[in-house]
């Protein structure tokens, strides 16, 4: 479909946007339940996931509407198109990401909810979508790059004369994730770092799954341990849970647990993040077996009694569109801005206290030795350098920063005992430690000091890059 | 003034006013203010306000009374334990810590912590009727159960005191754990626990003293004859505080710190700077065992009392630093220690999801809950909200806070005790993990060095110092690295501490204040007539020297009075003393302050010395940290003689 037609096509299809015939008696229904306005994106077709892939989630265009009394309008109407709306924290602001024209890549802009005025916040040359207001001033999106979708942050450029322009290579910008592959960014946790969905591991996208990092790129890991099944749309609750979808169910992280948590809640498909009112109820874009489309439904997810669970509530429905992603508009809890300690080089130093622990089980036998290896620009695998792993099962080593890396625990005879699934990155100038390999968040530290740390205090360099252009030789 | 507030209105403060207490108290209640518990009330007016700071509580015997020990106000308030009804202040000594109940309930004992003296309180006149000295800062207080003796907990000289009860005279001391502090009588009354706050120095020299795991312990006592029968390991504890029993007495539980001051200090996230945790002892569960209180986003900070239902089926502790009290089911507690295979280490710390086994709920309460304590019939968990002068009332049913007790009205909220308030919260940490007084335990130290992440990692290893009396030893750090109070407490501690957002300019201020104006205790070493015992003389005389013992002048910047200063002891410079290790990127420290220096173990940068002797017998073999290798051991005892009354 050439952009001609399409935006055409677009125009027909949000022409229709408004709510209709039985969304009447639907509102009423909700009537009760005052949670003041929200938005929503509405788009004739909604392929769920698709961005992971790299694709269009919304392959024939899609709309933000902002619901007012039940009554919905475009919220930026001069827009071909606009998506992924984020309400700022003292609830007068909405960025998203927007097409001026059908042609337009995704770039993300900015409205006033009072006098609608729109102002360009990141101009460039592709697509930028899902942004996040974050505090301390500052912006993350995903940038799509020759890797894939990338998580970028910046100062917010309200108080810059010009936009950014080109962020990824333009000053002032951070890049957040340093993987090939798609991330996504999907809320702020009240303690700063920034939930993103990936594919699980990182670089292979098999699987979608949620990952933590902090503002300035440091610490990223898996929220919890427990791979298993696709989880995505995470979005922190004013509990402190998160919640999360798999599709055909609701999924919650809880503080005491290390693994997830199921919600009971109404059959159904659910397309994603969940907005949470005041009163504590959510608004979810769902929709039913053998519906085509999703609407928007309130749902209160305290059980009605014993064990039985409310039911879904319509609020909005548009014919032949899917409303999704509902954010509520008001004020909200500022997170907390992180502080960044990066220091000011081009490398990190990792610190590993017992490589043996491990999720999938403690290694009995001690590695001799650490393989560090490091992606290079053709995403090839290579070898960084090793390094020795010590009887208490610590190793430390200094790595690229900046850059995919991954280890592998070898024994005497160089043979791989365990290995990373995917790849991860340390920031330049990090300086980070783990307690083993794939421990798990719920695994603390045992305080004592690494035998590693008392036979010296300098890293095993592995950052001499040619080293690292040699491919990796052998098996891994 | 008592006020009761309730968060659930009016109408039900009078009803269960009514309920609980006849209508007679509701002239005595009266007036009632309702308000939220938690809010808060800036005063514009900054003079020194006398809060009451309520640390304990203790219910009489026959549970008509509420005996609240008042810190800052140096009081007991005599409360009517169903309408909080005030029926008496009674002033007691000097920073009052510790509070017990003879076995009769006819005398009340209180510990005067900066005063070294115990007040006997008769509770049927409600006044003190006795003030007995004892050892250094005594904190926890137990009466025996035949009223023979009193046992006291003196944190600074280390040991519990055996008083005769009717005397006050003191029979023997028995040693504890260093910064011995907190006593529990076992419900049988046959022996008593002794907890102490600070680890106990290594008992022998291996090099890496400071390089290796705290050491603390439960001092056990026969409380008849008064001596230490047993001593319970805690391993890698520093900070222990209260013990409880269940009323059988089969199972018993202390709070405590697992710090990660061995781990190179480079973020929070997974208890990155201390596991919060009980050990639990006694029959019900065999060997001592190690249970985590934190969960994985959410940390139990600075756990302080604990109590255990009488049905044992509940277990309650409260988190200074987290402003909220844990309710733990005990069935499942034990399900989680006894129904599988233990780690050899006998501890669960490092599982930041065991406690998601037992714990059942987190309640919210005032700043910095301390003491706590049930009502008799079991329904109402009291607990003292030490820094806004309140008393949380918790239903043990539902397991809410269901009224709140104000005991200073009308007292605003000043520059200091908003300070005060930050000081003691872990709120600004990632996850609400550490507050300032998770390392500088009731504004002191912790007697650990720690392995801080800005110098990199196993290098430049730092003792923890005391914060009194700070005013005048400006720069701060090892390194001296930090000029004033501010720096220290801000931009440094947000990016390498919290990790997380600090608190804002006007919270600073007051933390600054705070921190600033801490007095210094008395010192315990000097005469009360402030003169100087012989020895103390011979070793001012060394301390002031400048020749040796052969006559040779000793270079000025190596005469202990040059770097060691002025009033608090120091120069405010850093010098090369030649304790350099090869971890550390630099040689010159700044010159500590002198203040109570004989309470603050370890020493020297990196806590290496493990006492001031080895300071100079072990770590000073070029007398490039003062002219001392000519002393004689008498001479050199005479200097460290002197150097505690600093």
């Amino acid at each position: 479909m050439n952009s001609i037609s399409r935006a055409v096509m677009i125009a027909i299809t949000l022409s229709a946007l408004q709510p209709v015939g039985a969304l009447a008696e639907q509102r009423k229904v909700a009537a009760g339940a005052d949670f003041g306005d929200y938005i929503v994106t509405a788009a004739p077709i909604y392929k769920q996931l698709a961005e992971l892939r790299g694709e269009e989630r919304f392959p024939a265009g899609a709309r933000l509407l902002l619901v007012h009394n039940g009554k919905s309008e475009p919220l930026v109407p001069e827009f071909a198109a606009s998506v992924d709306a984020d309400v700022s924290f003292d609830g007068l602001w909405v960025m998203f990401a927007g097409k001026k024209n059908a042609g337009d890549p995704w770039q993300i802009w900015e409205v006033n909810l009072q006098d609608r005025k729109v102002r360009s916040v990141v101009a460039t040359k592709t697509d930028a979508v899902r942004p996040l207001y974050l505090p301390g001033g500052r912006l993350v999106w995903a940038q799509r790059t020759a890797n894939g979708f990338e998580l970028e942050s910046t100062e917010d450029a309200r108080r810059r004369e010009a936009p950014a322009l080109n962020p990824t290579a333009g000053p002032g910008i951070t890049p957040l994730t340093y993987i090939r592959g798609n991330a996504f960014p999907t809320g702020v946790l009240r303690d700063g770092r920034i939930m993103f969905e990936a594919g699980f591991p990182f670089d292979a996208a098999a699987t979608p799954e949620i990952y933590l990092v902090y503002a300035d790129g440091s610490g990223v890991e898996s929220y919890r341990c427990d791979h298993g099944r696709g989880r995505w749309g995470a979005r922190q609750l004013a509990s402190g849970d998160v919640v999360f979808t798999h599709g055909s169910e609701l999924g919650r992280f809880s503080s005491p647990f290390a693994h997830e948590s199921q919600i009971a809640a109404p059959a159904a498909q659910y397309a994603g993040s969940v907005a949470e009112t005041v009163a504590g109820a959510w608004l979810l874009s769902t929709r039913q077996a053998g519906q085509s489309h999703y609407a928007i439904n309130l749902w209160n997810p305290k059980p009605v009694s014993g064990a039985q669970i409310a039911k879904l509530v319509p609020v909005l429905a548009v014919t032949g569109v899917d409303l999704v992603d509902p954010v509520l508009v008001g004020t909200r809890a500022r997170p907390n801005r992180h502080p960044s300690g990066l220091h000011p080089w081009n490398y990190a130093n990792l610190l590993a206290l017992d490589a043996r622990i491990s999720r999938d089980g403690t290694l009995r036998e001690t590695p001799a030795e650490v393989r560090v290896e490091v992606q290079d620009a053709n995403g090839r695998a290579a070898v960084a350098g090793k390094a020795p792993v010590e009887q208490d099962g610590s190793f430390y080593v200094r790595v690229p920063g900046d850059r995919p890396i991954r280890f592998s625990l070898l024994d005497k005879k160089g043979i791989v005992l365990r290995q990373e699934r995917g790849w991860f990155w340390a920031r330049g100038g990090e300086q980070r430690y783990c307690t083993g390999c794939h421990a798990g968040p719920e695994r603390g530290s045992e305080n004592r000091v690494p035998a590693v740390l008392m036979r010296s205090t300098t890293p095993t360099d592995l950052t001499d890059l040619k080293m690292i252009l040699s491919p990796t030789r052998g098996g891994q | 003034m008592i006020v009761l507030l309730s968060h659930y209105g009016w109408r039900r403060v009078f009803a269960a006013a009514l309920a609980g207490s006849g209508a007679l108290l509701l002239g005595i209640v009266l007036p009632m203010v309702i308000r939220p518990a938690q809010a808060e009330r800036r005063s514009t007016n900054e003079d020194f306000v006398n809060y009451a700071s309520p640390l304990e509580l203790l219910f009489s015997p026959d549970g008509s009374r509420l005996y609240v020990l008042c810190q800052q106000s140096q009081q007991v308030r005599v409360l009517d334990a169903s309408s909080f009804a005030l029926i008496k202040n009674i002033a007691v000594g000097g920073v009052p810590r510790g509070i017990a109940l003879s076995s009769k309930g006819d005398r009340l004992y209180v510990t005067n912590s900066w005063d070294d003296t115990v007040s006997a309180i008769d509770t049927g006149a409600l006044d003190v009727v006795a003030t007995w000295h004892v050892g250094a800062e005594p904190s926890g207080i137990v009466a025996d159960p035949n009223a023979a003796h009193l046992f006291v907990a003196n944190r600074v000289s280390d040991d519990v005191a055996v008083l005769n009860a009717q005397t006050g005279e003191e029979e023997k001391r028995l040693a504890g754990g260093r910064g011995t502090s907190y006593l529990t009588l076992a419900p049988d009354g046959g022996k008593i626990y002794a907890t102490h706050i600070y680890p106990n120095p290594s008992s022998r020299r291996t090099g890496l003293e400071n390089r290796t795991a705290p050491e603390s312990e439960i001092s056990v006592i026969d409380a008849k004859r008064a001596t230490v029968m047993d001593r319970i390991p805690l391993h890698s504890i520093a900070g222990v505080f209260h013990l409880a029993f269940s009323r059988d007495g089969r199972l018993g539980v202390v709070v405590e710190y697992h710090p990660k001051n061995l781990v190179p200090l480079a973020h929070l996230e997974h208890g990155g700077a201390f596991a919060y945790t009980i050990t639990l002892f006694g029959t019900m569960v065999g060997k001592p065992v190690e249970v985590p209180l934190d969960e994985l986003d959410r940390y139990a900070s600075q756990p302080f009392g604990v109590a255990i239902s009488y049905d044992s089926s509940r277990m309650y502790i409260t988190l200074g630093g987290s402003d909220a009290v844990l309710a733990i089911d005990v069935r499942r507690l034990l399900n989680f220690v006894n129904a599988r295979p233990r780690p050899a280490s006998g501890s669960y710390a490092a599982d930041l999801s065991a406690s998601s086994n037992y714990v059942i709920a987190r309640i919210p309460v005032g700043h910095n809950p301390r003491g706590l304590a049930l009502s008799a019939d079991g329904r109402r968990l009291l607990v003292a909200n030490r820094l806004d002068d309140t008393i949380s009332v918790i239903d043990t049913n539902t397991l809410r806070v269901s009224a709140t007790v104000e005991l200073n009205r009308q007292e605003p909220v000043n520059v200091l005790r908003r300070g005060e308030q930050t000081f003691y919260s872990a709120h600004y940490s990632f996850q609400g993990q550490i507050g300032c007084s998770s390392c500088h335990i009731d504004s002191t130290f912790d007697g650990l060095t720690w392995d801080l992440e800005p110098d990199g990692f196993g290098v430049d290893i730092v003792d923890n110092r005391l914060l009194e009396d700070l005013r005048g030893t400006e720069p701060f750090k090892w390194n001296g690295g930090n000029p004033n109070i501010p720096t220290e407490c801000g931009p440094r501690t947000e990016k390498y501490f919290w990790r997380s957002e600090n608190y804002d300019d006007l919270t600073l201020s007051d933390l600054t204040v705070y921190v600033r104006t801490m007095r210094l205790r008395p010192n315990r070493w000097r005469l009360p007539n402030g003169e100087l015992t012989a020895a103390q003389e011979r070793g001012k005389a060394i301390f002031e020297r400048s020749v040796d013992r052969f006559g040779k002048p000793i270079t000025v910047e190596n005469q202990c009075s040059y770097c060691h200063s002025g009033p608090k002891g120091t120069s405010q410079k850093s010098f090369d003393v030649g304790t350099r290790k090869a971890t550390d990127e630099s040689g010159l420290f700044d010159t500590p302050q002198l203040a109570n220096v004989a309470m603050t173990a370890p020493y020297l940068h990196d806590g290496s010395a493990r006492t001031m002797e080895e300071i100079w017998t072990i770590f000073n073999p070029a007398d490039k940290h003062g002219r001392t290798n000519d002393l004689t051991k008498d001479e050199l005892n005479d200097l460290v003689e002197y150097l505690r009354t600093r």
